[in-house]
């Protein structure tokens, strides 16, 4: 078998604008079969993306409340409860990949009035915190609880960052997120632990390393996997706090 | 390069081509991200920064893919030849569609903190030890900026520049483009939740990439095969038997694989044989599929153009290829294997004078 060109076979010259008629159907044919499947592919793809969930700023819904900040690691604000709900602690963070470790710092013990927008998804709630005052608002002067020990448990789950995750950047999980996790936790914003089961009926957990202090690099390895690990829960009003004990931590998958 | 000294600018194929691509391009990124939309099933409509990039992204993909399966469909069916015209141009546009992906990203994922989104880009995930949470980013820059590469130094200047080997050599490296790319996809968007669609489509890519890379391979090797009669005939002082002259039809040539995988095109024309060197001197096109138009051989793949006696493109132009020397003895052409230097006039051998 020897590759022969024939005489009869239509022979395409580009620099010319006559084409073989043979060769110019084809091309059309290919044409519409390559346009309309980009088409199609498009249409397909797009259409079936996975639900990234309805976590979101709630723009709408702007947050100004009285209260204490506190570092527990990471900052957060306390507030006291109502007619219509119990103490609350929030989860906060700062404008973009930032957290507020200075404005915590420079304000904890003393009340203020903390002006930001919730990001929210289900029961996990930051606040993007836009101003911090001193106030001389009743509300906010108040003595938080101590934490409540909920003893030890191994979580299976993922480590996200809780801004991204609670609708900043959606679906704020997974691998393919885990660049934008690590950015944001090392800015300052907070991680939280997403486990697949819940503990007192809660699925997102502020994290701390298991002597409740801030997480560091170590972290890195196992940011965005999903991973199993031990650490001890303790409840702050509303808001569990996971002091996970990563040298337990195993990847599952 | 052409005897017919026309110019190559412009023309109505080129702008077909590109309109095509364009048209394509634009229907893609319209359904991905107005379009289809509508149809999902969200709790929430996906945020725009991250549909577009997804869109890009994609296209990106299935574009580099077409781009890989021209090549082999080309050498499988000539009629595929005219999508090798113009290649460039798909390249180029894939590079951009990319660039724009990466800036999508890089605005979105890597900006909004006290880190610089380059440096972001770089230092947010060093796990480089481990495959699941691999920095799947670095193997999409590696894609990137080879394409960048290749897409700049696809027009012939540099071709000329560089010389045909050394571009050759650097061209080939949009299969490491594609295989970062496929790396880069696996081990980023289809580690998410699971998605059908999109794994079954890089699936099919690389499937129909490797399955006509692999049924090329397969076609070029049986043809070697099959040119043992020239490899392991009859031999007479040197010269190796390439076949009979009837086996070659008027204009057209028959291809004849030597010993040292050397391939020498044996034209027919003009009650004439002559015989040169089967790899054009601007891509490597395959001279053998081509036919002789004008009076000249003209390559398949971009209609580069060159004097049957001595192979050399029609003057103004330099392009020189090798020539071979031929004989006649009844109807058995012989060819004499030693390659003569690029440009060496060889006397065509006039059919009847060896009967």
């Amino acid at each position: 078998m020897s590759w022969k060109q024939t005489k009869d076979a239509p022979f395409f010259v580009g620099y010319l604008n006559a084409v073989p008629k043979p060769l110019a159907v084809f091309a059309l044919v290919f044409s519409l079969c390559f346009v309309g499947g980009m088409g199609l592919a498009a249409l397909a793809l797009s259409s079936t993306q996975n639900d990234p969930g309805n976590g979101g700023f709630q723009w709408g819904n702007r947050f100004e409340q009285a209260g204490m900040l506190e570092l527990r690691p990471y900052p957060v604000f306390r507030v006291p409860g109502d007619e219509e709900s119990g103490p609350r602690t929030y989860m906060l963070s700062g404008q973009g990949k930032r957290g507020v470790f200075g404005q915590a710092e420079a304000n904890a013990g003393t009340p203020v009035t903390l002006r930001g927008v919730p990001v929210n998804r289900g029961d996990l709630t930051m606040i993007q915190v836009g101003n911090v005052e001193a106030t001389e608002d009743g509300a906010g002067n108040f003595t938080p609880s101590d934490a409540v020990p909920l003893g030890r448990w191994k979580l299976a789950g993922e480590i996200c960052d809780g801004k991204c995750y609670a609708g900043a950047m959606r679906p704020g999980q997974g691998l393919a997120h885990k660049a934008c996790a690590d950015l944001c936790i090392t800015g300052g914003i907070p991680p939280v632990f997403v486990s697949t089961g819940p503990v007192e009926g809660r699925s997102f957990f502020l994290m701390a390393d298991k002597d409740g202090n801030l997480l560091g690099d170590e972290i890195q390895g196992l940011l965005a996997l999903y991973i199993e690990v031990e650490g001890d829960v303790e409840r702050l009003d509303d808001l569990l706090v996971f002091k996970a004990d990563l040298s337990t931590a195993r990847i599952l998958k | 390069m052409s005897v017919q000294y026309t110019p190559v600018l412009w023309n109505r194929n080129k702008l077909v081509y590109d309109a095509v691509l364009l048209i394509a391009v634009a229907l893609y990124l319209y359904v991905f991200i107005r379009y289809a939309p509508a149809f999902e099933d969200v709790t929430k409509p996906i945020d725009g920064a991250t549909l577009r990039m997804r869109a890009f992204g994609s296209c990106a993909f299935l574009m580099l893919t077409v781009i890989l399966c021209i090549g082999p469909l080309a050498r499988l069916d000539r009629r595929f030849l005219p999508l090798l015209y113009n290649r460039r141009h798909f390249g180029v546009l894939t590079a951009g569609i990319a660039a724009v992906h990466a800036n999508y990203v890089l605005g979105w994922y890597y900006n909004f903190s006290p880190t610089d989104k380059y440096v972001a880009l770089l230092s947010s995930n060093t796990s480089y030890g481990q495959i699941l949470g691999f920095p799947f980013e670095a193997l999409g820059i590696g894609a990137l900026l080879i394409l960048f590469v290749l897409a700049a130094t696809s027009h012939d200047f540099w071709l000329s520049f560089l010389g045909a080997p050394l571009w050759k050599a650097l061209h080939m490296s949009i299969y490491i483009a594609y295989a970062f790319v496929v790396l880069h996809v696996a081990l980023g968007a289809l580690q998410g939740p699971g998605d059908p669609i999109l794994t079954s489509l890089v699936t099919a890519s690389v499937v129909l990439v490797c399955g006509l890379h692999f049924a090329t391979g397969r076609m070029e090797a049986a043809r070697e095969r099959g040119e043992a009669t020239a490899k392991a005939s009859l031999q007479n002082a040197g010269w190796v038997v390439a076949g009979e002259v009837d086996e070659i039809d008027e204009d057209c040539a028959k291809v004849v694989t030597l010993d040292d995988d050397e391939r020498v095109a044996i034209f027919k024309y003009d009650g004439k044989l002559s015989a040169i060197t089967n790899a054009c001197a601007h891509q490597n096109g395959p001279l053998g599929e081509g036919k002789v138009l004008w009076g000249c051989i003209t390559c398949p793949w971009h209609g580069y153009q060159y004097n049957l006696a001595d192979g050399r493109a029609p003057e103004p132009f330099t392009e020189k290829i090798s020539t071979y020397r031929l004989k006649l003895i009844g109807s058995t052409v012989l060819l004499d294997p030693k390659a003569l230097p690029p440009g060496t006039h060889v006397e065509p051998v006039r059919l009847g004078e060896g009967a």
